[in-house]
């Protein structure tokens, strides 16, 4: 019945996405908001929670990245009311868009519900090819291009999971048999692997894949190409939602990982993450459009949650992990009317909003933009406070002590670079370039609002409480 | 002995495919490919007396043995493809090349082959086809190479499930077939709006 209820307004957008009705797409947002219901009943539940059999199972974790992503659902399907506004997209095309989008949400529920690996990954896929379609429903040849390069280059990613998924259920299966496929109990049994060596290859291999889904490094700019060729809701859906179906993946999998042999994830996860940063710090210092310049941030952030993960740093992960998922897409959105009077205007993009919708609209996104790089009280904040204390104190108990002071001290340098960065283009959108008109509508303020509410959520203390219950 | 036979011919219609320069005689490979996994899931689900993989066999042969490859021509008909599809790797190259890939496979497969128990041997074979099918997809400049480069990868993983452990559940095997069903319907999707743009 709640698997139901949870399946149901993805299922009821994509029949409405059939209706050539015009009003038809105003159903759309309001399907995505009914998914609150069951995930608001979920949290009441007592977890873990079979949802289907020992196949769907909701525990804290994952009720909180389903309730995030719906969130950001919901802001995005606000944000598409008014998408022919700012883009030319035919009817057609916005119907299929939704239609793919329903496909979309339907996979990306497996995927963070699943407590098997298979389930996990068919999830992922689903949520991947769908995606596809979104990428083209913009009609230029770099979209094609874009969308063509993604199915590929995806498809590698999502092979990759499945050849680790493969590795990892073999190493397990002499002693769990077909069971050695979920998650919870090959946690149970992480010690008892026969082929230690074996599960750690396939988990290296799993998580290059997510790695690379996720932007990290070597495929730092195939994200950020996709993002820019694509509309700017696909942008937001991207970094909102699948990209916490990913994580999720590598939080189930490195904590199994992480009882097979901590030493082993922690060197491999640092040096990654650390090169990914490393990178993509000076593709941010030389972005010059909103879209990559956010697409790159959220490689950043995303190398950063799984860096405090790893790190013993739960509770610093998922905040950051809710933060980022907010901001992002709340950004993304935001770059409809910012790049209204032209792509690579970031000088004075901040200038022109008249009314009161055109004065909330820049100070929220004002309020973003700093929020993203972590000044106070930005929920990153907090979550960067935490994390890297989580980091000095996993250096303070390695024999590499000074080695990763100094890492972690090269770490804080490059986010400085990013830092300096952002001010910087902050300032050329607000103080820089010529004063243009440009229109705000309704429906994509509403959105941003339910973003910024939901950022000053995750600062009350039944937030914190919640998070730090997630181990 | 016939497990052995087929998954040598697994490797073969693999390693020529990589050589084809006409579209259709690649997709004969793939559907010759398929055809070979099916049987192969067909003999190992016999031998160990596994229903699933024995079902997981069929629909091999049904789906990727005989309705994709289908589906690939009807769509290379419709959409006019490019056929002569010439390799960007030349052949002496590739011909060092291959055998590097499979003497580096065994290599790299080699420690994991002692923790697995019976045919050790064919998870390296499973190995190297997923190294010899992403070297199918970067050798060619046309998107239905790499298209079959990917489904190629598919039965690499196939493989390697079918071999290193002895049959993945059938909820996944189903699910993997759905997940490729809908990868052929977003082709579809894409190509319509190439003509559409030409």
């Amino acid at each position: 019945m709640m698997l139901t209820l949870l399946v149901l307004p993805a299922l009821l957008m994509f029949i409405v996405s059939f209706f050539k009705y015009e009003k038809a797409k105003y159903f759309l947002p309001i399907s995505s908001f009914a998914i609150l219901l069951p995930i608001i009943k979920l949290f009441m539940l007592t977890k873990p929670y079979a949802l289907l059999g020992s196949f769907l199972v909701a525990d804290k974790l994952d009720t909180y990245i389903l309730l995030v992503s719906s969130l950001v659902g919901i802001g995005v399907t606000l944000a598409l009311l008014t998408l022919d506004k700012h883009v030319k997209v035919s009817a057609k095309a916005y119907r299929r868009f939704y239609r793919f989008f329903a496909i979309f949400w339907v996979g990306l529920t497996l995927s963070i519900l699943a407590n098997h690996m298979g389930i996990y990954w068919i999830g992922l896929e689903l949520a991947t090819l769908s995606t596809v379609y979104m990428i083209k429903t913009n009609h230029t040849r770099a979209a094609h291009k874009e969308a063509w390069n993604y199915m590929i280059a995806g498809a590698i990613a999502i092979s990759l999971v499945l050849f680790g998924i493969i590795l990892m259920y073999a190493s397990a299966k002499p002693i769990l048999g077909e069971d050695a496929m979920q998650f919870d109990l090959l946690l149970l049994h992480a010690k008892e692997i026969p082929s230690p060596f074996l599960f750690e290859m396939g988990f290296a291999i799993a998580t290059v894949g997510m790695f690379v889904k996720m932007g990290f490094f070597p495929m730092n700019l195939w994200l950020a190409n996709i993002e820019r060729a694509s509309f700017y809701p696909v942008a937001a859906l991207f970094s909102g939602i699948l990209e916490s179906a990913v994580v999720i993946g590598f939080f189930r999998f490195s904590q199994i990982a992480k009882e097979v042999n901590y030493a082993h994830l922690f060197g491999f996860v640092f040096v990654y993450t650390l090169l990914t940063i490393f990178i993509v710090s000076f593709l941010i210092f030389r972005a010059k459009d909103f879209m990559r310049l956010f697409s790159l941030s959220g490689v950043e952030h995303m190398a950063l949650i799984v860096l405090f993960w790893v790190s013993g740093g739960t509770f610093a992960a998922l905040l950051h992990f809710g933060a980022h998922a907010f901001l992002k897409p709340a950004l993304f959105l935001s770059t409809g009317v910012l790049e209204s009077r032209g792509k690579y205007r970031i000088a004075g993009a901040l200038r022109g909003y008249k009314g009161k919708k055109g004065q909330l609209f820049w100070v929220l996104v004002s309020l973003f933009l700093l929020a993203i790089i972590s000044l106070p009280p930005s929920p990153m904040f907090f979550s960067e406070l935490y994390g890297f204390g989580a980091m000095i104190k996993t250096a303070k108990q390695s024999d590499y002590m000074l080695e990763m002071i100094g890492a972690i001290l090269f770490l804080l340098i490059l986010l400085s670079v990013i830092f300096y960065r952002f001010v910087a283009i902050y300032q050329s959108m607000k103080y820089e370039g010529k004063e243009e008109e440009k229109k705000v509508y309704a429906s994509e303020l509403f959105a941003l609002i339910i973003f910024a509410l939901c950022l000053a959520a995750l600062l009350l203390p039944v937030s914190f409480v919640y998070l730090r219950s997630i181990t | 002995m016939g497990v052995d036979f087929f998954i040598g011919l697994f490797l073969a219609t693999l390693i020529v495919s990589l050589f084809t320069s006409r579209l259709y005689r690649l997709i004969l490979w793939y559907s010759m490919n398929s055809l070979v996994l099916g049987i192969l899931a067909l003999l190992t689900g016999k031998a160990l007396d596994d229903k699933a993989m024995l079902i997981t066999g069929i629909a091999t042969l049904l789906i990727k043995a005989v309705g994709i490859p289908y589906l690939l021509k009807n769509f290379s008909e419709k959409f006019h493809f490019v056929r002569q599809i010439q390799p960007e790797i030349k052949v002496h190259y590739a011909i060092i090349l291959i055998p590097a890939i499979l003497v580096f496979t065994f290599y790299l497969s080699e420690p994991i082959t002692h923790m697995i128990n019976g045919n050790a041997n064919y998870v390296a074979v499973s190995i190297s086809s997923l190294f010899l099918s992403l070297l199918l997809m970067m050798e060619h400049r046309y998107v239905a190479p790499k298209i079959i480069g990917f489904l190629s990868m598919e039965n690499a993983l196939f493989l390697l499930g079918i071999t290193a452990t002895g049959g993945m559940p059938m909820l996944v095997e189903l699910g993997i077939f759905f997940d490729l069903l809908m990868a052929i319907v977003v082709m579809n999707l894409l190509f319509h709006k190439e003509e559409e743009h030409s």
